[in-house]
Order: C-alpha cells, then structure tokens, then sequence
C-alpha cells in the first residue's frame, strides 16, 4: 500500500492521472475495498498513502473526508463506458493511447465499446502487478494497436460527425465508416471536408503545402444566405464572353466544392451540389479559395461531370446576379460544359495566384458596362492635361510680408476686442500704431537693461515697464495680469509653481 | 465705400503668441541685446494689453461720435493717448 511509483519525470500523463485520482467524481460509487487497495499502491505517493488510510473506512462506507480517492480508483476500476463522462474518457485514452501520437488508418470503427471494456480489465491485472506507469501501458499498447485508433476514432468519430452535422445542418451522415476513414485519415479534427484532398495533393505535391481551407462553418451559413439572395432572376444582356471567363472558373470552383462536401457526406447530391456551386460563386469574389481544393476536385470534376453541371447551370442561374454576374446559363451551358472540362484541369494546372488574379479581373471587367468604361476612362485624361498647365503666379515675397502677418495677428485681437465693425483704413492704422509701439517698447528694454547692467533683457525688466506703464500696480500684480490674460500654457511657464519632488518650475 | 470697406469681425481668434515673430522684431530693432526664454510672452503680454486698451479708446471714440464703424479717426485719436500711457 505504502508503495510508491517512483515519479522521476513527471510526464504529462501521470500529471493526468494524478488529477483524475485526487478529483471527486461526481458519481460516488460503492466501495470495492479489495480493488481498491490493489490499485492505490499503484497510484502516486500522496494519495497512496491517503488511500492506505482510508481503505477501511471507504470499505465501510463514506469516509468522513470527501476525497474518496478511493472512490476514483472504483470508478477507474470499472471502466465506465456505459456513463462516457469526460473523466472515463480521459482515463481511457491514458490507458490506451500509447505515449506518441500514432496514427492507425484502420477502416473499421465498430466495436469501440468492446475493446474499452476489455481494457480496464487488463488495466487492472497490470496494475495489480505493482509496475510503473510505462510498463503498464506497454502491454495495454502491444495487447491492442488495433484498439488504440477505435479509442481514438471513436472519438474523432464523434467529433467529426457532430461538425458536419452542426456545419451542414444536416442528418448525420449515412456512412460513418467513410467519414471515420477520412478523419482517421486527417491529423486534426478540423479537417473534415479536406479528406479528398489529400491523395491529390500527393499526386500534385506542389500544391500539397497550400493548406484546406477551413471552410466547414462558413459554408452552410454562406449557402443559405446566397440561396436566399438569389431570388432575382438573371441579368440578360451581358456579352457570353465574359460568361464564358467566369463560366469556367465558376464550373472549377462548382466542381471542387461539390466534390468534396458530396465526397464527406455520401447523401443528396443536390443540395450539396447547390451549396457547393453557390458558395464558389461567393467565393470566387471574395477571398482565395484554397486551390488544392479546386484541383483536388478537378481531377474528380471530369468523373462528375454530368450531374454537377447540370446542377451548376441551374444554380448558376439562380446566384449569378449578385456576386457572379453570371448569366443566360442556358446560352453558354453548352459552352461551359465543353470548356469546364477543359479548364478545370487547366485551371487545376494554372497556378494559384493566377487564378485568383483573374478571377478578380473577370469580376470587375463584367460589372460596369464596357462603354461606361471607356467613358470613364476620358475624363480622366482631361483632367491630367489640365493641372499642369494651370499658371502659377508667385512672386517673389515681400520682405514686410511676414512682419506684416505677425502684426495681423495682432490687428485681428483690435478687431475682436473693439467689437464693433471698423473699417479697413482704421486697421491700416492700428497696424502704424503697433509699429510704433513696437519700436517704443525695444527702447524701453534696452534702457531697462542697460540700467541693470545687463545686455540681455529679463523678465524683471519686462515688470518694470508694465509698472510705468501702469498696467501692474500693487493692487495688480504681474501675475494676475498673466492669469487673466494669457493661456495656461504660457502661465506655467511664467508663473513658478511647485511641483512634486521639492521642485518649482520655472526655478526662481 | 463705407460698407465696401468694413470688415467683419471674426468671433475665433487665436491665442497663440506669435513668438518667433516678436523675438525677429526685437532682434531686428536691436540686434546687441537678447531677449530671455520667457521674455516673449511677457512682451505678448504687453501687447495684447496695449491692443486691449486701444480698441476700447477707439470703441468710445467711435460711440462718441455716435458711429456705428469706427473710423480711421477714432483709432488715430485713441492711439495718441494710448501711446502716451505706454510709453515707459
């Protein structure tokens, strides 16, 4: 009981069961005083010892302590596959998983409950046998390889049901077999839609990098939107060349959506079809679609190619105005159905970036009318020769110029404070008197200045001439005049005033 | 000509001092001496209180006379006595 494994490198498995074991289930179950006493000297060392103390009174009944770790152990002990709590489900992988990350493509998923029940039972006769935590999982790993990847996929099996469900919003697919292979086949759960690609994208390794979009979730939402906008009837009148253009990148795209959700969900081809084609219509507009898809698609195209485009006409027609601007899907159905086989491998050929750029070509170009485009393409032009020749008259700038916007400034500040209207003779005055005073005052300076001693004029002086002035009295001081008339900019940088740290500013 | 040559009165002015200007009069008028940091602002100050007390003399001069405008000869009235009291 007392026995201990020795943790010598706490792996992240046995942090996990570490936590599995001191957590309280939520179920209490009846005690199983033997087996759990058998298990616990296989648990850590803290709660081995706990548990060594608690057998009896587990045996007997409730422990006054809540953690019943031994109650864990009993869970552990049976394998609770019928209650499927997260807590039995992470045990479960602990036991079955093996330490890396493998792998199995197996094409059957079925008795997933069996193996897991046959597994706590091995558990326990391993545990039983007082080993580490290592060479316990090593028999549970060689007993069943097989049974890792149904632990497994069982529950990417679930996961990626309920994707598609929830994404597609549609009943759970009718071969979950070939949904678990594609998932099993995948190294993330995301994944669910891009099973297709991946033996194209061996057979075309150069667009293997590009990653699957994640598009599960957009596509139902996207589909339904564009099933619903696309209520107006086409617009007639476009020239089929343009039709054409789009026709086939539409047809690309129609295809590699169609295949790939009818290739994930073995159901109706015609709503997925629709979906596939409205939603490459949309996207085609928008944003890249992840290519591999197209062309993963593109090689399926050909062997589809008779009930996707048939589909894609219709659907064409309906969500063309909008986005595509597609139209006339019977004028150029014929067009399309020779030149979509063609292109899809093209275009599954062309390189990404291009498809996408012509894509965006294509789109723009149908929209505005061929004729409003050249119209707008001449005023522009007049426009262009205008400017330049426009006569620019600068002189060169009078000296006075800027003197004389300093003092309108000043000029300004008579106008506002007279507060009456005035006429521009009187400005023109006003702007002789501040001449003059200006040259007043600098004479006052200097004197003020020469009389202190000094060459340089400090503000000192500059109270001393507003005190002859008779603006500062002792009734008014400097610095009332500062507040009442200056901004506070100005008065921080002339009134001192203290300021945190034993400093005033400006020093005195 | 009267109306031609009023001006209107913007009720938004600036408060800025334009320092770079005074400190340019004050160097070309005497280029021996300086003028300290915030010497500037206090002749700004001195300004905008000479203005002040010319625009009031010129609006009295002008109410007055019982002019709606204020006339050239109201400011030249006002300045002489304004300058008068400026001057140190």
């Amino acid at each position: 009981m007392a026995d201990h494994n020795p943790d010598g490198d706490p792996t992240p498995r046995t942090l996990l069961r570490r936590v599995l074991d001191t957590a309280d289930p939520r179920t209490p179950r009846r005690p199983r005083s033997a087996r759990a006493g058998a298990q616990r000297a296989l648990l850590e060392t803290a709660s081995s010892r706990r548990l060594s103390g608690q057998t009896k009174t587990i045996a007997k009944g409730r422990s006054r302590g809540a953690r019943s770790i031994g109650r864990s152990a009993h869970v552990q002990a049976r394998g609770h596959l019928e209650e499927q709590t997260p807590r039995t489900l992470l045990k479960n992988i602990l036991l079955t998983a093996p330490e890396s990350s493998i792998l199995m493509p197996e094409s059957v998923v079925k008795p997933v409950p069996a193996p897991q029940v046959v597994q706590p039972s091995r558990r326990e006769s391993s545990r039983s046998s007082l080993e580490l935590q290592l060479p316990e999982l090593e028999p549970s790993t060689t007993l069943a390889p097989g049974l890792l990847a149904p632990g497994r996929r069982k529950q990417r099996l679930r996961l990626s049901m309920f994707q598609q469900g929830v994404d597609q919003g549609l009943p759970l697919s009718q071969e979950p077999q070939g949904n678990a292979d594609a998932s099993s086949l995948t190294s993330s759960l995301n994944l669910t839609f891009a099973t297709p690609l991946q033996p194209q994208s061996v057979q075309r390794p150069g667009l293997a990098r590009r990653p699957p979009a994640r598009r599960a979730v957009d596509v139902g939402a996207f589909l339904q939107d564009l099933r619903d906008t696309s209520l107006a009837p086409p617009r007639p009148g476009k020239p089929a060349q343009f039709l054409a253009g789009e026709a086939e990148e539409v047809d690309a795209f129609a295809l590699g959506f169609l295949s790939t959700s009818s290739g994930v969900s073995g159901e109706d081809e015609v709503e997925p079809l629709h979906n596939g084609v409205e939603e490459a219509e949309k996207k085609m507009k928008e944003e890249g679609v992840s290519v591999s898809e197209i062309e993963a698609t593109g090689a399926q195209g050909p062997s589809r190619a008779e009930e996707p485009e048939g589909h894609t006409q219709v659907t064409e027609a309906e969500g063309s105005q909008g986005t595509a601007e597609a139209e006339g899907p019977g004028a150029s159905s014929g067009d399309e159905d020779a030149s979509s086989r063609a292109a899809s491998p093209e275009s599954a050929s062309g390189t990404p970036e291009s498809l996408q750029a012509r894509r965006h070509h294509q789109f723009p170009e149908p929209a505005p009318p061929p004729g409003a485009a050249v119209l707008s393409s001449e005023p522009a032009e007049p426009l262009l020769v205008r400017c330049p020749p426009r006569p620019r008259t600068t002189g060169p700038r009078p000296r006075q110029d800027p003197h004389k916007a300093g003092l309108s400034h000043y000029v300004k500040l008579f106008s506002f404070f007279a507060k009456m209207p005035m006429e521009r003779k009187a400005l023109e005055m006003v702007e002789k008197c501040l001449d003059k005073y200006f040259q007043h005052l600098c004479d006052d300076l200097e004197v003020f200045a020469a009389h202190a001693g000094r060459k340089t004029v400090k503000p000192e002086d500059l109270e001393l001439l507003m005190r002859r002035q008779g603006l500062v009295t002792d009734q008014v001081s400097l610095h009332v005049l500062v507040e009442r008339h200056l901004p506070l900019e100005y008065r921080q940088l002339l009134i001192p005033c203290a300021y945190s740290g034993n400093s005033v500013f400006p020093a005195q | 000509m009267a109306l031609s040559t009023i001006v209107s009165q913007k009720k938004q002015i600036k408060r800025k001092a334009p320092r770079g200007f005074l400190k340019r009069v004050f160097k070309r008028q005497k280029p021996q001496l300086r003028l300290e940091k915030s010497g500037d602002l206090l002749v700004h100050l001195n300004c905008l209180l000479f203005v002040h007390r010319l625009a009031e003399e010129s609006r009295t001069n002008a109410c007055e006379s019982k002019c709606r405008v204020i006339n050239k000869e109201h400011v030249l009235a006002a300045a002489k006595v304004i300058l008068k009291k400026s001057r140190g």
